[in-house]
């Protein structure tokens, strides 16, 4: 469950970090196609992260002494990645959910003092889950994983601007 | 002391001939480091220059990417929506009253995207002429390329707030206000006080304590450029109180004047935006019963 939680997270978070490194970049009034393929690229490139290290994952094992202690140890460690993000995520969608239903002056509350804050707080938030994970074990392997994972979704939203969206359309 | 925003300093037009000036840098950097704004200073020092000059297309280039991320809070905040709200109102009351053509003119437009929303949605009815007028011909030509790619039914022509050409059933402005001193306020309502106007609407940001910190918060959250996050707390900064509007507003003396919804009445914790509106007192009753409920939030001088 933890595995799968973890990667279903990086890829809706993919999702969003696409949207993000597209805006503010096409000043067209209709860009919901724009704003899609967006948030497929971002998706894309979340999920070669995820793959990456779902890889590294895999060697960690397979070149472990004891390779059930090992998988016990990195789920461990991914379960305190969630104790982090999940109840971050869980405030980040509801105030989603609030901003597209409320009236719009409401909504522009909800824009203002949560969804920009969270989108500022977002790289400390995975980064702190990537040390509470990693310092929960002496395994050197966690440690590499928490980096490469948090790395990774770190990553995907300047690599998706630089690569399509570095200039206005 | 003076707080400055750096897209007002680096460009400069002939008020007579609207002819761009040329900009010089050190000027520039000169009067920001005179206001203590080392930061704005050193963002003036990136930009290139031509000779001592800052260039032209190098602004341009900058103002309209500062621009196009800016219209990404427009259209979070529901800026045309909120538009919108005001406008069907005003529109029906003047309908009533016997005005047509009716003519709609954004002021200080920018890339226009309150009217380039407002002609995509057709809120306001095929019969309203939409028209956005800015003083920067960078960002008139960039509305105007959009406004065509979309096919939108709006137009866009360069113009002084102060010495607008074109008559108007209403005129509207977005985050323009706080561009102007106090003193020059009251002359920007009274030349909107024309024999053709039914009504004014002109959003700007509210002057709360906390309205630089939540400006500081969004603008560092939703833009990349630096001038942008700059300017963005630059303008919670110099904000116009509620009664430096109100008083202002006023000086258009055949329209009654109101603050709708201003912050005693909503959030007053962040930058949030309220519109100071003039209606001529004939449409004042139809309007209160257009916005029905909504009415309560309409605030008069005191
Ligand atoms: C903060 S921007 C707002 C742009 C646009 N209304 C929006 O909401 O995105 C202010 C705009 O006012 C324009 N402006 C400032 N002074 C002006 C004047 N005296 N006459 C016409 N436009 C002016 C600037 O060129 C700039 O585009």
């Amino acid at each position: 469950m933890i595995p799968i939680t973890l990667g279903v997270l990086a890829l809706v978070d993919g999702l969003f970090a696409g949207f993000r490194a597209a805006t503010g970049r096409n000043a067209r009034i209709r860009k919901d196609a724009y704003n899609r393929r967006a948030a497929w690229r971002g998706l894309g490139v979340g999920a070669a992260g995820a793959a990456a290290v779902g890889l590294l994952v895999a060697i960690g094992i397979a070149v472990a002494a004891d390779p059930g202690q090992r998988y016990d140890e990195l789920v461990s460690a991914g379960g305190r990645m969630l104790l982090v993000l999940l109840p971050f995520a869980a405030v980040v969608v509801l105030s989603l959910i609030s901003y597209l239903l409320l009236p719009m002056r409401e909504s522009t509350f909800v824009m203002v003092l949560a969804l920009g804050p969270f989108t500022l707080v977002r790289p400390a938030v995975a980064a702190v889950a990537g040390i509470v994970a990693a310092v929960g074990s002496t395994d050197r392997l966690v440690w590499l994983v928490a980096a490469v994972a948090t790395a990774s979704v770190l990553m995907v939203e300047p690599a998706v601007h630089r690569r399509w969206y570095s200039e206005p359309v | 002391m003076a707080v400055l925003e750096i897209s007002d300093l680096v460009v400069s037009w002939d008020p007579a001939t609207r002819q761009r000036l040329p900009v010089v840098k050190a000027d520039v950097v000169a009067r920001l480091r005179a206001a203590a704004d080392a930061r704005a200073a050193r963002i003036v020092e990136r930009i290139p220059t031509d000779g001592p000059n800052l260039d032209d297309a190098a602004v341009d280039r900058l103002l309209v990417r500062a621009h196009t991320e800016l219209q990404r809070l427009g259209e979070e905040l529901h800026m045309a929506q909120r538009f919108a709200e005001m406008l069907v109102p005003v529109l029906a009351a003047a309908r009533d009253g016997g005005v047509h053509p009716l003519r709609v003119v954004d002021i200080g437009c920018g890339l226009g995207y309150v009217v380039r929303a407002l002609a995509s949605s057709g809120v306001l009815g095929p019969d309203v002429e939409l028209i956005g007028v800015d003083f920067n011909p960078a960002l008139v030509g960039e509305a105007q390329r959009l406004a065509v790619e979309e096919r939108l039914p709006c137009r866009f022509v360069c113009g002084d707030a102060f010495a607008l050409d074109e008559d108007a059933t209403l005129y509207l402005s977005n985050g323009v206000l706080h561009h102007f001193p106090a003193d020059a306020l009251g002359t920007f309502f009274r030349a909107q006080d024309r024999p053709a106007t039914a009504a004014f609407v002109h959003y700007d940001i509210a002057a709360t304590r906390l309205a630089p910190l939540g400006a500081w918060i969004y603008h560092r959250a939703r833009m990349r450029e630096p001038l942008g996050r700059h300017d963005g707390v630059a303008s919670a900064r110099r904000a116009h109180g509620d009664d430096v509007l109100l008083a202002a507003a006023a000086q258009a003396s055949g329209m009654e004047t109101f603050l709708f919804e201003p912050t005693r009445h909503a959030n007053p914790f962040c930058a949030a935006m309220r519109p100071v509106i003039g209606i001529r007192p004939a449409l004042t009753a139809r309007f209160r019963a257009e916005l029905g409920r909504r009415a309560k939030g309409l605030v008069g001088p005191r």
